[in-house]
């Protein structure tokens, strides 16, 4: 039955191709404009770590100025980073499974004179727990080991990117590189690693580039490391000295703990607080006691990943589509209303209203399943001119991924069904002999 | 002309005129709101920085040879470096400062001063005496830097510093703000106010986009020694091409990054620019498929009506009569369907402020969208209406 209503469907379709094109093209805009905009929110909003985000916490400690929050319009707004010394304290919870404070910084590094000049370069400084709980997949060897990072051991881990700038994309393990004044060895070169958005460090651009270079955290002190990112501070360091600045109130590093199940995490929130209440007593933190544990997807959602633009674009674009088929509403209206002859001749020759209804809705879905094809074309093409030149770290990321190519393909059935429902009742609910007689 | 009989026809179409008055009102919402967005972007791309963006270009000089550990050494170079920029042809200034215009951002820091009764935050930068040549600002009041403001030892605080007319505004009203004395929030480092330039703008995360101190000295960065340079107009290229070399000449143990701010004005608004082109795209789009659609539809219920026309002219209608009939039937649809719309503007506006941080609705933007809609209406009517007109008398007298 559903081959012979396709048929049929074909038929009615290549008889008036001037129309046809036109329901077509409408639903094909449609679903280009809509698919494009949702595929930006969507690439923002996506879990970069599925089944793992919700155990992932970020940590942050309201260490302001008495007088006023960070963001001053905001009293209930708190330091988006930490302060060494808390990072240093919250190290010894004892309670997460996996944790890491991490920030950037910026070394020169010295390749082979015959490779190239020295370079400047963010590296980002991180226990070895960074790239476990991140799910870090890598091409050659692995991360350093805790010895390494106790120590601190002069070892590094690359991305794809820095091994081939430097060694040509070779398996460098073992192999030496220079920053700044010392040689590291090369442990790990990370494979194919790209979320959407740098959702380890959103301080800055969610789309900021990746650092290239990793090196163990306990290297800050004795290297006298300063960050590259931000850093904010409502009060100085005391003195001129590294450790003051170390010791100052200065928020500069982010810091985060794997907490795997729900008392894990009541404790560690009830740590965090306590260790406050300790550090109050010597006279640190006096604003009111305000600190947040927050998963990946909540800080997503708290920091707005989605750029404004992209959300106001995906809702403009979806009422873009009830434009589409609103029109495809009418069009179709008048085609089959035209039909009316001829589909009374149908009924009175024994076709059921049921029939004569499936009959339409598939023609409507053959429109729906054509123009969603070619919005869906259409809008990869445009995905790509946008991702040129919108997303620094990965412009090939700004494409359709399996989701998203099902959500479409949803969106342009729900639209020609939708468009067909009316259409094919009115042309169904037709009495048979009354066109006859007129006829 | 007689509206009632109109309507009565109307109601025997009600589904069809439904639909383009639903259209209607969705499109002036999309339209009225993605101009409102378009107008705002705009507004901040106009924004004047008070500064000559076009000829500006900063360079970064950072060291990996070890003398530079030495501070007297890097001082040394620091004065090396802006006389070799100063001598290349076509640049008019330089100055070391890592204050770099458009990069959206920079470094703050929280001050107190007597007669204002909070702490304040605004920006602040380190700058060699040649700054305000180099921004093409203006002095209004007091000094810029002189040679003796800055320290001899780098490690001592500044004692002057010179702030922007509307940092000077918000801190003491209409008032002399020349010998007034700035603090850090802690009430340390004082420094005396000897200067005002006219205009500062540079966009901040916080609402401190207009505030500014500068302070005189050499802006040491961990990341090297930035520069600031203005050249001649039209000297842009030549300048670039020669930058480097000199900088080598006085020092080869450093890589060079140049920047020119119109580029960094660039990439600070590529977003906004995306947002434009996307929404123009939206719109004229948008309004195309509603001009099809009404076009489409009405075509299909003239078509429909041909016998009806066919007997009113039969019966004495003239062709005018008919023009004005479809022509009224499409003023009463785009009308209700703008109502609805106007409506239904404010409501996505509403959803767009509470999710996004948006722009309220300006009325007039409205005003607006509703006449070129009308337009858009009426254009997309006359065709089928003069179809509708050209039925003959004739067509009455025929059986189907």
């Amino acid at each position: 039955m559903l081959g012979y209503n396709v048929k049929i469907a074909l038929k009615s379709l290549r008889r008036n191709p001037i129309l046809t094109s036109l329901l077509i093209g409408a639903i094909a805009l449609g679903i280009c404009v809509s698919t494009t905009f949702i595929a930006l929110r969507h690439l923002f909003e996506k879990d970069p770590l599925p089944g793992k985000s919700q155990t992932l916490f970020y940590v942050r400690l309201d260490n302001w100025d008495p007088q006023r929050a960070y963001v001053a319009e905001d009293p209930k707004s708190l330091p988006s980073q930490v302060t060494y010394r808390d990072a240093m304290a919250l190290m010894k919870s004892g309670i997460a499974t996996q944790q890491t404070p991490t920030y950037k910084t910026r070394l020169f590094v010295h390749p082979d004179p015959k490779v190239s000049r020295p370079f400047s370069e963010n590296i980002r400084l991180a226990y070895r727990d960074f790239f476990t709980m991140f799910n870090v997949p890598f091409q050659y060897g692995g991360a350093w080991d805790k010895a390494a990072d106790a120590k601190p051991e002069q070892v590094i881990v690359l991305d794809q990117t820095m091994n081939q700038k430097l060694f040509g994309g070779a398996n460098s393990i073992g192999r030496t590189v220079r920053l700044g004044e010392r040689n590291y060895k090369v442990v790990g070169v990370i494979g194919d690693w790209r979320p959407a958005v740098k959702f380890y460090d959103m301080t800055q651009s969610v789309t900021a580039e990746f650092e290239h270079v990793f090196m163990p955290f306990n290297f800050t002190r004795p290297l006298e490391l300063t960050p590259s990112g931000n850093s904010d501070g409502w009060k100085g360091p005391d003195g001129d000295s590294y450790d003051s600045f170390l010791n100052s109130e200065v928020v500069w590093m982010q810091f985060w703990a794997e907490l795997p199940t729900a008392e894990k995490q009541a404790a560690y929130r009830q740590y965090v607080d306590n260790y406050v209440r300790d550090q109050k007593k010597l006279g640190r933190f006096q604003r009111p006691l305000h600190n947040e544990v927050t998963s990946i997807p909540d800080l997503m959602k708290e920091l707005n990943a989605v750029p404004p633009a992209v959300k106001s674009m995906s809702i403009v674009s979806m009422l873009f589509l009830v434009v589409c088929s609103l029109n495809l509403v009418g069009l179709l209206l008048g085609k089959f209303l035209a039909r009316i002859p001829e589909v009374s001749v149908r009924r009175a020759l024994g076709a059921s209203r049921l029939q004569v209804f499936w009959q339409h809705v598939v023609e409507c879905e053959l429109v729906g399943i054509a123009g969603g094809a070619i919005g869906l074309l259409l809008s990869m093409g445009i995905l790509r001119l946008i991702g040129k030149f919108a997303h620094q770290q990965a412009p090939e990321l700004v494409r359709l991924d399996g989701e998203m190519v099902l959500i479409s393909i949803f969106l342009s059935l729900v639209a020609g069904l939708l468009a067909g429902l009316y259409p094919s009742w009115r042309v169904c609910s037709v009495a048979p002999a009354m066109q006859l007689k007129v006829q | 002309m007689p509206i009632g009989p109109i309507l009565r026809a109307m109601q025997h179409n009600r589904t069809r005129f439904a639909l383009i008055i639903l259209e209607i009102a969705i499109t002036l919402a999309i339209v009225t709101n993605a101009v409102n967005m378009i107008l705002d972007e705009r507004t901040k791309m106009q924004k004047q920085s008070g500064f000559d963006d076009e000829n500006l270009l900063f360079v970064g000089a950072q060291p990996f040879a070890p003398e530079f550990k030495e501070q007297t050494y890097v001082e040394k170079i620091v004065h090396a470096d802006l006389r070799a920029l100063e001598s290349i042809p076509g640049v008019k200034a330089a100055s070391a400062t890592y204050f770099l215009p458009w990069q959206g951002g920079g470094s703050s820091g929280v001050w107190k001063t007597a007669g204002y009764p909070d702490k304040f935050q605004a920006q602040r930068y380190p700058a060699t005496q040649n700054i305000f040549n180099v921004l093409g600002v203006h002095l209004v009041q007091g000094r810029g830097f002189t040679e003796n403001d800055t320290p001899a030892d780098p490690n001592t605080s500044t004692t002057v510093t010179v702030i922007s007319r509307a940092l000077a505004k918000k801190l003491w009203g209409d008032a002399n703000p020349i010998g007034r004395v700035i603090t850090d929030g802690e009430g340390d480092t004082p420094r005396t106010v000897i200067g005002v330039i006219d205009q500062f703008y540079n966009p901040y995360a916080w609402n401190i986009h207009e505030y500014v101190l500068f302070t005189p000295g050499r802006a040491y960065d961990s990341n090297g020694q930035p520069y600031l340079i203005r050249v001649e107009p039209g000297a842009m290229k030549s300048v670039v091409s020669q930058l480097e070399p000199r900088l080598v000449q006085v020092n080869s143990g450093r890589v060079f990054r140049l920047l020119t701010i119109a580029e960094v004005k660039d990439g600070f608004f590529a977003s906004g620019k995306l947002v434009i082109r996307a929404m123009t795209a939206v719109i004229v789009v948008l309004v195309f498929v509603t001009a099809l659609g009404i076009l489409g539809i009405t075509s299909l219920s003239v078509a429909e009506r041909t016998k009806q026309i066919g007997t009113r002219r039969a019966l004495g209608a003239t062709k005018g009569d008919i023009l004005k009939h479809v022509l009224a039937e499409n003023w009463i649809v785009t009308t209700i369907g703008l109502i609805l719309g106007v409506i239904a503007t404010y409501a996505l506006n509403y959803a767009l402020v509470a999710n996004v941080t948006d722009t309220k609705m300006p009325w007039y933007l409205v005003g607006v969208g509703m006449v070129l809609l009308w337009l858009n209406g009426l254009v997309a009517t006359i065709p089928p209406a003069l179809r509708a007109a050209r039925v003959a008398p004739a067509i009455a007298t025929r059986s189907v």
